[in-house]
């Protein structure tokens, strides 16, 4: 098949065509987090929505940004972020919430990923796993000045992404501190579920990924509170905004 | 503390920022372009000078070639109080438009190797340090230099994957080039997973001197020197904006 023909065609999970997202896409996992987006801009139109994948583009003092939920775990966001990478995306941006495995992160803090831990089988299928999953600097860089601008305290560093949430959750079955204590003595900051398969799609094609993810408290102290507030997750889809627009100012959008 | 096992330093030796390039010989050209600069120690492949650039103490070690070597100076080193290593090297160019004695920044490494799989799963990624990363961004930028940002690809078997290889190389290659990584060479994965984890900053800056897909095209003596000076003057300029940002 000639890419012409892969770049032109309706993308068969994420239901657009070429001129339906903007240069930068922000990645969150929970098509309910795409709502949050939209409340978010100055103005934003659903695109299309199709199975987890739904799409939200418009824009934010006047730079256009879009939203793609990519659903949970790595393989659909192969699908999503192949497709959108198609469709002419050139920065992809997931932004989501994780288990934060250092005492030192709290509720509010942002992390922004470096790097990821290939602790999940859909990238492997792509490529060897001696390749890095390695996000973008100069995504790395907006988002470290868009949580400055807005004053979100952030942590830079490596996260680990994998596939079985109740092997390594506070609500896994078994001992999960076991299985974490190789990475948390490592330095490992927080454990999510997409970004080692988007780092290394983008970077095999030469496009700029990265990732930020609100904290919460470390999942191997116990809390009563809500892992999650919904205004830390308001604050880092705003970062998520913030970073896109720095791209678009430094002309890499 | 005693004097380290390998590297024959105590602290106070080194000064934060250590430039390790693999060659033995390369420790006193990249210490002759210090605005001044000791002889230190010498033990195996480990040569070592100390002395300031722009005020700004800082040395240099050899490695030898490859990440066993490797990664034995930098525990030591560590040990002796240095947290920033740049590595200053050469490698075999992968990509078209990567020209022989052109600037490579490393954002990662392919972990080819088999040292950091001793220490570290491979699932774990061989990263840069993101403020040395951009440091050396910014060095090449002020030098008017337009350097390759990506991926390198460290391994351990030179003649399993040069172009003085027995065999097809462009074989085992091949996944490599088509996945934008940049080139070949022997030491950054250990440096950059090594660095990271023990809470130091790992850098890499290479310039190519032969090339996988042309393989006739060799570098001259003179653009080599050339190049590798100029790799040198860029990781000095990067040494010192890290000096100004501190423990960011």
């Amino acid at each position: 098949m000639g890419s012409q023909d892969v770049h032109s065609k309706r993308q068969h999970h994420i239901d657009m065509v070429k001129g339906d997202v903007a240069p930068t896409v922000l990645t969150p996992g929970d098509p309910g987090r795409v709502e949050v987006f939209a409340s978010l801009m100055d103005d934003a139109k659903k695109v299309a929505e199709k199975r987890e994948y739904i799409t939200y583009t418009g824009t934010k003092d006047g730079v256009p940004v879009s939203c793609t939920s990519t659903g949970l775990g790595t393989p659909p966001t192969a699908i999503g972020v192949e497709e959108l990478i198609r469709i002419g995306a050139k920065n992809v941006i997931r932004i989501g919430t994780c288990g934060a495995i250092q005492d030192f992160l709290k509720p509010g803090h942002m992390i922004i990923a470096t790097g990821a831990v290939r602790g999940e089988h859909t990238s492997e299928e792509f490529i060897s796993m001696e390749y890095p999953a390695v996000a973008d600097y100069r995504i790395v860089r907006a988002l470290v000045d868009a949580c400055e601008k807005l004053g979100l305290p952030y942590h830079l560093g490596i996260i680990r992404t994998h596939d079985a949430f109740y092997l390594e959750s506070p609500w896994a079955l078994g001992d999960f501190r076991i299985r974490l204590k190789p990475w948390v003595d490592m330095g490992v900051l927080a454990l999510e579920n997409e970004s080692s398969t988007l780092f290394t799609l983008c970077s095999m094609q030469g496009i700029r990924a990265g990732t930020i993810l609100a904290s919460g408290y470390s999942i191997l102290e116990e809390h009563d509170e809500k892992i999650h507030h919904e205004e830390n997750i308001r604050k880092m889809v705003t970062a998520g905004i913030e970073a896109a627009k720095l791209l678009h100012e430094r002309g890499l959008a | 503390m005693k004097k380290q096992h390998h590297i024959d330093l105590i602290p106070g030796d080194v000064g934060e920022t250590v430039f390790i390039p693999g060659d033995v010989h390369r420790a006193k050209f990249i210490a002759d372009h210090f605005d001044d600069a000791e002889f230190v120690a010498h033990k195996r492949q480990y040569v070592t000078y100390t002395g300031t650039y722009k005020g700004v103490r800082m040395s240099v070690t050899s490695t030898g070639i490859g990440c066993p070597a490797l990664a034995i100076a930098v525990e030591e080193l560590i040990n002796v109080g240095a947290k920033n290593f740049i590595r200053i090297g050469t490698c075999g160019a992968l990509q078209k438009y990567v020209k022989l004695g052109d600037i490579i920044i490393a954002t990662a490494g392919v972990r080819g190797d088999g040292t950091s799989r001793e220490y570290f799963p491979l699932e774990y990624p061989a990263v840069a340090d993101f403020h040395l990363l951009e440091a050396l961004v910014q060095a090449a930028g002020e030098r008017n230099v337009k350097p390759h940002v990506g991926i390198v690809r460290g391994h351990d078997a030179f003649y399993a994957e040069s172009i003085l290889a027995n065999g097809d190389y462009l074989a085992r290659d091949k996944e490599w080039i088509e996945s934008n990584v940049l080139s070949v060479e022997n030491e950054t994965p250990t440096l950059f997973t090594l660095t990271t984890v023990r809470k130091c900053r790992g850098g890499t800056i290479l310039t190519p001197v032969g090339h996988h897909l042309f393989p006739d095209e060799m570098i001259s003596e003179e653009a080599m020197k050339k190049a590798i000076a100029l790799e040198t003057m860029i990781a000095l300029d990067a040494a010192v904006i890290l000096d100004s940002i501190g423990n960011k």
